[in-house]
């Protein structure tokens, strides 16, 4: 093939790659609002209960969204809070200070935590719920709790692995800028290279984030039920969005039921895009209260 | 008292198993301005960052020889295990080929130096921030936007920034490599003139590949080629 045409063919190849991705994801949003924006409304979250009563917590709801939704708001909110810190401090660990062989070996297993299926990481969270069951307490089971964590477990590999890129991607000057002015090593990487690589740490957040909205194998193994209301505590179960939408898309009764799905899934996108907001701000935020702040 | 304010013996160095520099023996006087020269490649940058152990955040890399530095009116051994290295490197600072200001107002920069060393007093922070910019004649060019981003300066501007923010730990030598190779003519002179006004406080060392450079602000020139002193 001459290389006119190769390079031709690989632009056109290219182009029409990008376009069927577009395609497919309006195709899939479309579908989605065709479907559910009828049902779009107050009701579909609250059911019957005045929205601020339920939002206030003074009365139940049962025919709406909105344990599930505050379901699945705090189930991500404490899986990302436990996956965070140990993501950031491994990351920084295998940039910075971890030798040639233990980075290797690290790698290695980071890479296969990333290769397991999410079921596999749900038995693992059922397993540990039933051992803390028998060996802690009789009141620890499958919960919120044993779902965040491990749910963070799966997603841990996403904010390691792009810690430790963007680490390693910051340019030779930008490294050595404070070291050469008298910064010890840990004052450089809180200083210069943790905010400098903020907006690829960030990435692997966020990715992190819509990981944990849409996971449903391991929650069903964890902790969530049809109908638990809003979680009491850490150790309650408790009803989230994903696993709405596959209960109701496998068992519903009449249209009006699967159209309420359909208005779910809208829901959890908006949600997940509520989320990536905050995480851009919280970027934004954060970059600005490192550098800019007099 | 002898006028040597570095010495080196014996250095050998090398990356990843390859030789950078082998045998270099040679002393710098205090006071005056040295430009390093000889081609591409042949351990120049290398031998500035043996000065302030900078080279020990490369991975791979081994180091032997002698290292001495006059500091605080004391020969030192840079190596020595009773070297702090966070001492070492604020008084042999060091300044990058390409300007490097990091992103945050201009006065931040400069007393960014002064944060690490914990200094945290407003009032001789900002003092020292507006000596340090004096001394690198930039402070009549930024004081009235002292809070605007760094990076909104000309290349020429931010190089005299990196080395005033080098200058405001009050170092006693100063390492650069390359200081003018991606600036205009303009914003050269304007560094050579500095590095000239400043040689009377500081022992300057400088990387540099422009002979009509050399020619203008050196006191010596030292010669490499293929990883020892040839000349000088």
């Amino acid at each position: 093939m001459k290389p006119c045409l190769l390079e031709r063919t690989t632009v056109l190849f290219a182009w029409a790659a990008g376009l069927l991705l577009t395609a497919a994801v309006a195709v899939l949003f479309g579908y989605l609002f065709m479907h559910g924006l009828e049902v779009l409304n107050l009701p579909l979250i609250f059911g019957k209960t005045p929205p601020w009563r339920a939002l206030l917590l003074q009365e139940r709801v049962f025919e709406g969204l909105f344990p599930a939704l505050a379901g699945t708001f705090m189930l991500v909110l404490l899986a990302i809070c436990w996956a965070i810190p140990v993501g950031l401090a491994t990351g920084v660990y295998l940039s910075e200070y971890a030798g040639p062989r233990v980075r290797r070996v690290l790698d290695a297993l980071f890479d296969v935590l990333a290769g397991v299926p999410s079921i596999v990481v749900g038995l693992f969270g059922f397993a540990l719920a039933v051992f803390l069951h028998r060996h802690f307490s009789e009141r620890i089971g499958p919960c919120l709790l044993i779902s965040s964590l491990a749910l963070s477990i799966l997603v841990l590999p996403y904010i390691i692995r792009t810690t430790q890129a963007s680490l390693e991607g910051l340019p030779r000057e930008i490294r050595l800028t404070a070291i050469a002015l008298g910064a010890t090593k840990l004052q450089n990487i809180i200083l210069v290279l943790l905010p400098k690589s903020l907006a690829g740490v960030m990435s692997g957040i966020i990715l992190a984030i819509g990981r944990c909205a849409e996971d449903t194998a391991v929650i069903m193994l964890t902790g969530v039920v049809a109908s638990a209301g809003l979680p009491k505590s850490l150790l309650s179960q408790y009803e989230a969005l994903p696993f709405y939408i596959f209960y109701i898309s496998s068992q519903y009764t009449s249209p009006e039921e699967l159209q309420q799905g359909y208005g779910a899934a809208i829901i959890l996108l908006l949600l997940c895009a509520l989320l990536l907001l905050a995480a851009y701000g919280i970027r934004k935020g954060l970059t600005h209260l490192v550098f800019y702040r007099p | 008292m002898s006028n040597t304010k570095i010495r080196v013996e014996n250095l050998y160095f090398s990356y990843r198993g390859r030789s950078v520099l082998r045998d270099v023996s040679v002393g710098f006087a205090r006071n005056a301005i040295t430009a390093l020269t000889g081609p591409s490649g042949v351990g120049k940058s290398t031998f500035l960052t043996t000065l302030n152990r900078l080279w020990e955040s490369t991975r791979d890399a081994t180091m032997q020889g002698r290292v001495e530095i006059e500091l605080q009116g004391r020969m030192r051994d840079v190596y020595d295990r009773g070297m702090p290295l966070t001492e070492l490197r604020k008084k042999v600072a060091m300044v990058f080929q390409a300007p490097n200001p990091l992103p945050m107002s201009i006065a931040k920069n400069i007393a960014f130096p002064l944060k690490l060393a914990g200094e945290r007093h407003r009032t001789v922070v900002a003092g020292r921030v507006e000596q340090a910019l004096r001394m690198a004649n930039l402070w009549h060019e930024v004081k009235d936007r002292l809070q605007d981003d760094a990076r909104t300066l000309s290349g020429g501007q931010q190089q005299r920034l990196c080395i005033a923010r080098a200058l405001v730990l009050e170092p006693e030598v100063l390492l650069l490599d390359e200081p003018t190779s991606s600036l205009d003519p303009a914003a050269t002179d304007a560094v050579e003139e500095l590095l000239t006004g400043l040689k009377e406080r500081l022992t300057i060392l400088v990387v540099s590949h422009y002979l009509e450079q050399v020619v203008r602000i050196s006191d010596r020139v030292v010669r490499f080629a293929d990883g020892t002193i040839v000349a000088g």
